[in-house]
């Protein structure tokens, strides 16, 4: 099974501050103990404690760790996305590979009144901007072939002018004519993570997503939830294998780690998701890493360490690099 | 003690030198090295320098693709991760970026900033620029460039609410561009706020410098054009009610230095070399946004010229520069490659320090923006050789005086 932390940098109230030191250990203990990725939000519900925003806070992560994919959640209200390319862009170059940009399909209403968006966007343009934003930013990824440059210093070619690529997008809410100015990344490109989703979110998960974040539920619901998506990504003609449906689980300490590893064991026994999204307190880290994971991996559910050095490797994704 | 003058080590690509990557000692996977920039980042904190500088463009540099294909500048790390990733591999040295009012809107570039400042326990600092380039537009759904005024009152608008959103000030904000309901969801700045930089030297561009800059980046060629520039810019402050002192005047420097004067030349010749006249005379043209420079003969003079939306003070720099030396558009374009109408001298340590002495001394300017002409080897060869000299003659900091990037430069903490 796949495995993220879900790190939540403002703090819970009565904690304190989480500093950039707090979150670089909390992060190379979940290395240690190999999860695919942490994820980290960005923006809180309500007034936040964390001194950072998502995108700085991975750049200096990345420096940090060596393994472990890091994913942000970053808003189609807060950047352009030619802005927001080129950042996931340079942060998968800076950590070699190794990003995620989390994406929600849910409109928040806070950042709308601060982007100069006021009224906001309808439910449906909301939906139809976020899909074209996402194509736009997956598109631009794609500008630079990976042999695209030379560095050919005698014969004065830096790069090969036919392996780089316009973008020329046209849309309803966008139009960008590329290419980005970063590199192809070093896992063909950032993984895209996809939650907040609705009904009629589906389809558009199903066609780009490579991670999708679900709700947890019961162990029906979750089942039926994540057949819908498989059957919906077929339909659009993808492969269900290339995406990977994870649950968002919260981890309480006063779970014993038998009765939590069984819970994770027969959800994902029961083929209900393809791994875990565990929501847990910067101070609980230990009890999920050093109690649970190891019943885990005694089971054989999840793997010892990392085989490959890129995120799109670590989830069983084409593209890898280095699978 | 004696005033000591303020440097910036200005990163940028392979170096500032159109021609660097091509330089055997260039390291040519820049834009895809990391570590390339940790270890520059500490070459320059350990010469003491106040902050590192990058510059910053949302699209390519040059719209003909067979030119750019011939340069370092198509593809780079975006700044603001670059330089969260450098915050957390340093510990006293500034850290500024480049970014555009035109692209951004303001309460997403004052909540990065302060991420930053506080990644860097207060070393952050944002050089404002507008974004002249039709290039950039085309990324972000515009039609056309938007005029030179309407650009500067956008980027007046959004000054003033990055500021007001970095001092805490009641929030909300309903103006001709931006609207702003909240504050900042983050802590206040270390240092107050992060160090507000501008470039802009046209009328309009000094006007918003004097009322919200904390720092100023020039170009200017010689030392008249650099004094005239320095009275003229701290001389509009007291109409928005301060001191001369709260902003710090740093021109760019492209040095090429050496052991002896010979040595220089030779280097600087090498680079000058590897420039092919084709990448020359585009880069011209692009500063001068003009297209068809090509048509004329490349031995003969600059033909006149329109005034354009674009960069209207560079253009007339780089005019002026080539009326006043006769020179042909291949010396022009080979001159002007070298330090993109920044002022460049060639020579020895102590030549450079005398140099930069006497503009310090002479009160047309605070400090220098240090353009290394390729990396690592030209701000190496900064550090080791023009840095002890300026150090001998009580120029320079032995050592960081504090820890943000507000201490470094002497600039007052706002309240």
């Amino acid at each position: 099974m796949h495995l993220a932390i879900s790190l939540n940098i403002a703090a819970a109230t009565g904690e304190t501050v989480l500093d950039f030191s707090r979150i670089s250990k909390f992060v190379r203990q979940a290395e240690a103990a190999g999860v695919d990725m942490i994820v980290s939000s960005d923006t809180a519900d309500g007034p936040s404690s964390s001194p950072f925003e998502a995108t700085t806070l991975l750049a200096a992560l990345a420096t940090v760790t060596d393994r472990i994919g890091l994913v942000a959640s970053a808003s189609t209200l807060a950047h352009q996305p030619y802005n927001l390319a080129r950042r996931f862009a340079s942060l998968d170059i800076i950590s070699h590979g190794r990003i995620g940009w989390h994406a929600t399909m849910a409109q928040d209403s806070r950042e709308a009144a601060n982007f100069s968006r006021p009224e906001g966007f309808s439910d449906t343009d909301f939906r139809r901007r976020a899909e074209e934003y996402i194509g736009i930013v997956r598109g631009l990824w794609q500008g630079w072939d990976a042999d695209a440059l030379l560095f050919d210093k005698t014969g004065g070619r830096f790069h090969d002018p036919e392996k780089m690529h316009l973008l020329d997008h046209k849309g309803e809410f966008f139009s960008v004519r590329g290419p980005l100015n970063v590199a192809r990344s070093p896992q063909d490109t950032p993984v895209l993570v996809l939650s907040g989703l609705s009904e009629p979110d589906l389809d558009i998960a199903a066609r780009n997503a490579d991670v999708i974040l679900l709700e947890s539920g019961s162990a029906e619901s979750a089942k039926i939830r994540f057949d819908d998506l498989r059957r919906r990504a077929t339909a659009a003609g993808r492969d269900p294998d290339a995406m990977r449906v994870l649950t968002n689980i919260s981890f309480a300490p006063d779970d014993t780690r038998a009765a939590t590893a069984d819970r994770l064991e027969s959800q994902f026994r029961t083929r209900s998701c393809d791994g875990f999204n565990i929501q847990v307190r910067c101070s609980m880290l230990d009890e999920f890493t050093d109690l649970v994971l190891p019943v885990l991996r005694q089971r054989g559910l999840v793997r010892e360490g990392y085989r490959g050095t890129t995120l799109r490797s670590h989830l069983g994704l084409a593209g890898g690099g280095d699978r | 003690m004696t005033a000591q003058m303020k440097l910036g080590a200005f990163l940028w690509a392979t170096g500032h030198h159109i021609a660097a990557w091509r330089h055997p000692k260039a390291h040519v996977t820049a834009g895809v090295d990391i570590d390339h920039y940790v270890q520059l980042a500490r070459a320059a904190e350990a010469a003491k320098f106040d902050m590192i500088f990058c510059e910053d463009a949302a699209g390519l540099r040059e719209a003909n693709i067979g030119i750019a294909s011939q340069t370092s500048r198509s593809i780079g790390f975006e700044p603001i991760s670059l330089l969260s990733a450098l915050a957390v591999q340093t510990s006293r040295i500034g850290l500024v970026s480049t970014a555009s009012t035109s692209y951004n809107e303001p309460y997403g570039l004052a909540r990065t900033f302060l991420s930053l400042d506080h990644l860097s326990s207060g070393r952050a600092g944002w050089n404002l620029v507008t974004s002249a380039s039709p290039i950039e537009a085309a990324n972000f759904g515009s039609t056309g460039l938007k005029p030179h005024a309407d650009r500067y009152e956008r980027a007046r608008e959004f000054a003033e609410v990055v500021t007001g959103l970095w001092h805490g000030k009641a929030s909300g904000h309903d103006g001709q561009s931006f609207s702003v309901r909240d504050p900042l969801d983050l802590p206040r700045s270390p240092q107050g706020a992060p160090v507000m930089v501008q470039a802009g030297a046209s009328d309009v561009g000094r006007d918003l410098a004097a009322r919200t800059a904390d720092v100023v980046f020039t170009a200017a060629q010689t030392f008249d054009e650099a004094k005239a520039f320095y009275d003229d810019l701290k001389g509009r402050m007291a109409a928005y009610g301060r001191e001369p002192d709260d902003i710090k005047i740093m021109p760019g420097v492209s040095p090429v230095v050496a052991e002896t004067e010979a040595e220089a030349r030779d280097k600087h010749e090498e680079l000058q070399e590897l420039i092919p006249d084709d990448v020359g005379v585009a880069l011209l043209s692009s500063y001068l946004s003009i297209s068809d420079l090509w048509r004329y003969p490349i031995d003969g003079p600059l033909p006149e010229l329109p005034e354009s939306e674009g960069m209207k003070s560079r253009q007339a720099l780089v005019v002026e520069q080539s009326r006043r030396d006769g020179l042909s558009i291949r010396q022009l374009a080979r001159h002007f490659a070298g330090a993109r109408g920044h002022w460049r001298i060639v020579g020895t340590a102590a030549q450079v320090a005398d140099e930069l002495q006497a503009r310090f001394e002479g009160g047309a300017a605070d400090g220098f923006n240090v353009m290394p002409s390729y990396f690592p080897g030209e701000l190496d060869a900064f550090a080791t050789l023009v840095v002890p000299e300026l150090r001998r003659r009580g120029l320079f900091r032995k050592d960081y005086e504090g820890r943000t990037l507000r201490d470094h430069l002497g600039l007052k903490r706002p309240v």
